[in-house]
């Protein structure tokens, strides 16, 4: 799976390589300290009263051993995940393993705190557990293809992301020591931790040993392996409870620590290490060194900073760019033309009838929306002179469909672009890089007004178009590798996210408030605008439905009809960055329309390119209208942001489809 | 923003005099009346100071958590909740009709649109320059004002400052080692409170001493792990509520049981007091403190 490796470069080397700056930071730390003998002696004797003596054995000391266990046991899980499943890109954030645990201890702090106090890693462990067996459901039919499972592992990123935006908007007081621990923070004051993780982590080294010869079978292909008499299934669930149940325990101690898990079991692959023994051994002694180290230069570096620099946030952020070096130097199964099968749902025989029925649905649903709600003394009806509640309404329900428009046409060409019915913009990373300039303004400028965070919110969604463009035109805009690079993205915004969120600063909730994407911020002249900007939009991508209607059929089949494959993908890519920074802006990234409306529209029949952009569209402007207006009236006064609540709405209805479909 | 100003000197000035014909008429008194200017603000440190001024505001952001992590003084039962302190609910607040919005610079970016509603006043009171407690009294002038009640800021103001110096009385400084003042996030991370905030100005104006030198954020505290607190030697502060599991969790942390104020049991435990408060805050941060240090005195 691996491509050339230098041969300079073996893992033991790397390893060797990466233990010299280990050693050097650890010895310069104890020499600062009271030098290398008091240093050593302090990590076996419980010291009196030295407070330096202190620190050493309680906290510097594990600090080192914890960092070393849990870089270790994250590597050999993503080891595990990547053999299981034979996907290179599989890991423990990837997989929603570590947003599943933290989602699952924030609802449980919330609802039923008793529930930590027999331990938080049963907590955490259940909620990774269901997160993975989610991403799974999702990527059963297609055979867990890799590129499949991983974008199904970042569609159930992003829904469990947004349901913790929701806790976290209105609970953030209560949330905000949960917020460090999603942060990956491995800071010690005793020996508790490592005395708690080091047996867990020995069982499962020993037994990834005892599975060694039968997971190196599954390198064969399904149909090998089960003629050798191996049943497949149950390997492949052992394999992956392990690793779940070492994710679980890892990140129950020390919190999220991010692409560990996919990083050192790569870096050891494109060092030559191939067969599966090699890999866990080395994977696992260069995931313990990576971490120890990353987390030996943060305390040298961020020691005089009023605020925590979260270890785990901070690798994730340092892989985002690995993970974006790695792509283009890994060979996925993905990259294989999509089979025809997945062309689902049947043809409306006349979808025009569907498209009327839907604009009258879209006309109730407007008005209602626009009459109806609650005020100071309950749910009243507005008669057409009330201006002065209209004026609040009528901009939000126009930024709403508005919004709803333009991603569902993002959502309808990516999906069409890539064939893959779990594509979307916000798996592109555009709006990701959007959220990541929104938070630099918040925290960098004084008192930023709406102007200023509109311009950096559409000069981050430039600046990730640029890093799609530039990281894949050497592949044509090879639809897959386009996903793969929005993950990357997306990965750093999260990382970005948490550690501003883990500092406490009061300005978290404005954060909080602008990612979780609400019409709130829309007054009548930015609503009229935005509806324009949809509508024009929109006949301009009317035009592109032919290609629409070939590119599914694969490259050949289109450089066959006559189309520049390659120049019509990079218009449509922009076309889609275009709709996509428009629409974030206003509904913020977590939105699932984009995702939605195309696969509800195909579901409903329509299947031409030309209905389908109509269908999505009509549907797009519909749930938005909708959630928004579901969100203003569900926890009056208090509105929940309509991205929010269709993520909710939409997401659920979206895995219930696929499970069916 | 600046196109409200006018307005307000105009408004201000005439509940000036209003406030002042009221305060001849009536006796001083505490109790909240309802008779100034319909007031709405986002800002729990500015609904504290409003109704420790005694004008009961006429909505407030999230009332619920307030209740929660404020707590005193209460507000009363006629305030309407707006919804989220960051997405106040704008019907809701246009039909309240207020007479003026209070914000922090937190908030700054709705006030284009919380302006169409009434005239918007952004007052500030955690910068980075300038003492926290001289900070606190110009804000409470800024919020009397606003409300036409200069006298009962002023009194407030005095008041505070009063309380305090009776308390520092009770307290033989002197006898005090340094405090350190925390609150946990989790077994493994606290605040730490230092310059620029509210604790910190208390300590100030009871002659006690900071232990805590480092740096700090705009709000006053830093997060750090319990490892940070090791080397310092003071008397330990923990400023309510613990999160779930945390006490159980300290007891297994070495680190923690061999801290001296620990080890010592001279460990100070205080109830829940809004961190990121104004006087009303102050005053009872100051309150519980003496009384924790009296208390343990006496032993």
């Amino acid at each position: 799976m691996a491509t050339r490796s230098a041969p300079f470069l073996t893992p033991g080397r790397v390893c060797l390589l990466l233990s010299l700056p280990l050693l050097g930071l650890a010895l310069t730390t104890l020499q600062t300290h009271d030098g290398l003998v008091v240093g050593l002696q302090a990590l076996f004797e419980t010291p009196a009263q030295n407070s330096e003596r202190l620190l050493l054995h309680y906290s510097w000391w594990p600090r080192l051993s914890m960092a070393l266990l849990a870089g270790g046991g994250l590597a050999l899980a993503g080891v595990l995940m990547q053999q299981v499943l034979r996907n290179p890109l599989a890991a423990p954030t990837t997989l929603g393993v570590a947003n599943g645990a933290n989602l699952a201890l924030m609802a449980t702090t919330l609802m039923a705190p008793w529930l930590l106090i027999p331990g938080r890693e049963w907590v955490a462990l259940a909620g990774g557990g269901l997160a993975m067996g989610l991403v799974f459901l999702l990527a059963w039919r297609r055979g867990l293809a890799p590129v499949v499972v991983v974008l199904a592992g970042l569609v159930v990123n992003l829904y469990l992301g947004a349901l913790s935006m929701v806790l976290l908007l209105f609970h953030q007081e209560e949330l905000k020591g949960l917020l460090i621990w999603g942060a990956g923070s491995l800071s010690q004051n005793g020996w508790g931790g490592v005395v708690y993780l080091w047996p867990r982590l020995t069982i499962s080294v020993l037994l990834a040993w005892l599975l060694l010869k039968p997971l190196a079978i599954l390198e064969l292909n399904d149909a090998s392996a089960r003629s050798l008499g191996v049943s497949l299934k149950h390997l492949r669930l052992a394999g992956l409870g392990l690793a779940v149940f070492i994710t679980g325990c890892v990140v129950s101690v020390v919190g999220v620590i991010g692409f560990i898990g996919l990083a050192a079991p790569n870096i050891v692959r494109l060092a030559g290490a191939r067969r599966l023994g090699q890999r866990l051994l080395w994977a696992t002694l260069l995931g313990a060194l990576l971490l120890a180290t990353t987390d030996l230069l943060l305390q040298h570096f961020t020691s005089t900073l009023p605020t925590l620099i979260p270890t785990g946030a901070t690798t994730a952020a340092l892989g985002a760019p690995l993970l974006l070096w790695l792509i283009p130097r890994l060979r996925l199964q993905g990259d294989q033309p999509p089979s025809a099968a997945h062309a689902i749902g049947h043809r409306h025989p006349s979808p025009n009838h569907l498209a009327v029925r839907l604009v009258l649905a879209l006309t109730v649903l407007a008005t209602v929306a626009l009459f109806i709600g609650q005020g100071g003394a309950g749910w009243s009806w507005l008669s057409l002179d009330q201006w002065s509640v209209m004026e609040w309404r009528l901009p939000r329900i126009l930024a709403a469909a508005g919004s709803g428009v333009m991603l569902a046409i993002a959502g309808t060409v990516v999906q069409r672009l890539t064939a893959n019915p779990m594509a979307s913009p916000e798996v592109l990373g555009i709006s990701g890089g959007s959220a990541i300039a929104l938070i630099a303004a918040i925290f960098l400028l004084p008192a930023p007004g709406n102007l200023t965070l509109v311009a950096a919110g559409t000069l981050g969604a430039l600046a990730s178009l640029a890093v799609l463009i530039a990281l894949n035109r050497r592949s044509g805009y090879l639809p897959e590798r386009l996903l793969l690079t929005g993950v990357a993205i997306t990965a750093l915004f999260d990382a970005v996210r948490s550690i501003v969120l883990a500092g406490g600063d009061p300005r978290g909730q404005q954060v909080i408030a602008w990612l979780s994407g609400s019409t709130y911020y829309v007054d009548l002249h930015s609503a009229v605008i935005v509806i324009g900007a949809a509508i024009v939009l929109a006949l301009a991508t009317r035009p592109f439905a032919r290609w629409l209607d070939i590119l599914p059929l694969g490259a050949a089949t289109a450089s066959a009809l006559g189309i520049g494959v390659e120049r019509s993908r990079l218009a449509l890519l922009a076309l889609v960055a275009l709709l996509t920074a428009c629409a974030t802006l206003v509904v913020g990234p977590l939105s699932f329309v984009g995702l939605l409306a195309p696969h509800m529209a195909r579901l409903l029949g329509f299947s031409r390119a030309h209905t389908h952009l109509l269908g999505a569209t009509l549907i797009g402007a519909l749930l938005m209208v909708l959630a928004d207006w579901v969100g203003r009236q569900l926890l009056f006064p208090q509105e929940i942001p309509a991205g929010l609540v269709a993520s909710l709405l939409g997401g659920a209805y979206f895995m219930w489809g696929l499970r069916r479909a | 923003m600046t196109d409200a100003y006018p307005m307000f000197r105009h408004i201000a000035s005439t509940h000036f005099l209003a406030g002042l014909a009221l305060l001849l008429l009536l006796a001083p008194t505490h109790a909240l009346r309802a008779d100034t200017p319909a007031i709405a603000t986002l800002d729990w440190t500015i609904a504290e100071t409003l109704v420790a001024l005694g004008v009961a505001p006429q909505a407030v952001a999230q009332t619920d958590a307030y209740r929660d992590w404020v707590g005193e003084p209460p507000l009363p039962a006629s305030v309407t909740d707006l919804g989220l302190r960051t997405q106040p609910n704008l019907e809701l607040l246009a039909s309240l009709e207020p007479e003026r919005i209070l914000i922090s610079p937190m908030f700054a970016n709705l006030t284009p649109r919380l302006s169409r509603i009434a005239p918007v006043e952004n007052l500030s009171l955690y910068t980075p320059e300038g003492d926290t407690w001289e900070q606190m009294g110009k804000l409470t002038r800024q919020v009397a004002q606003l409300v036409g009640r200069p006298h009962a800021g002023e009194r407030l103001i005095a008041d505070a400052e009063a309380y305090l110096a009776s308390l520092r009385t009770t307290l033989d400084s002197s006898n005090h080692s340094p405090l350190l003042i925390v609150q946990f996030m989790d077994e493994r991370h606290v605040r730490v409170f230092g310059n620029n905030g509210l604790y910190q100005a208390v300590l100030d104006r009871l002659g006690l001493v900071n232990a805590w030198q480092g740096q700090t954020n705009d709000w006053g505290f830093s997060l750090v792990g319990i490892e940070a607190l090791v080397d310092i030697e003071a008397r330990l502060v923990v400023v309510e509520p613990y999160p779930v599991g945390v006490k159980a969790q300290l007891a297994n942390s070495g680190l923690w049981q061999h801290l001296p104020s620990v080890r010592d049991d001279t460990l100070i435990t205080l109830p829940p007091v809004w961190s990121f408060g104004a006087l009303p805050s102050a005053k009872r941060f100051a309150t519980e403190l003496v009384a924790a240090l009296g208390g343990s005195n006496g032993n």
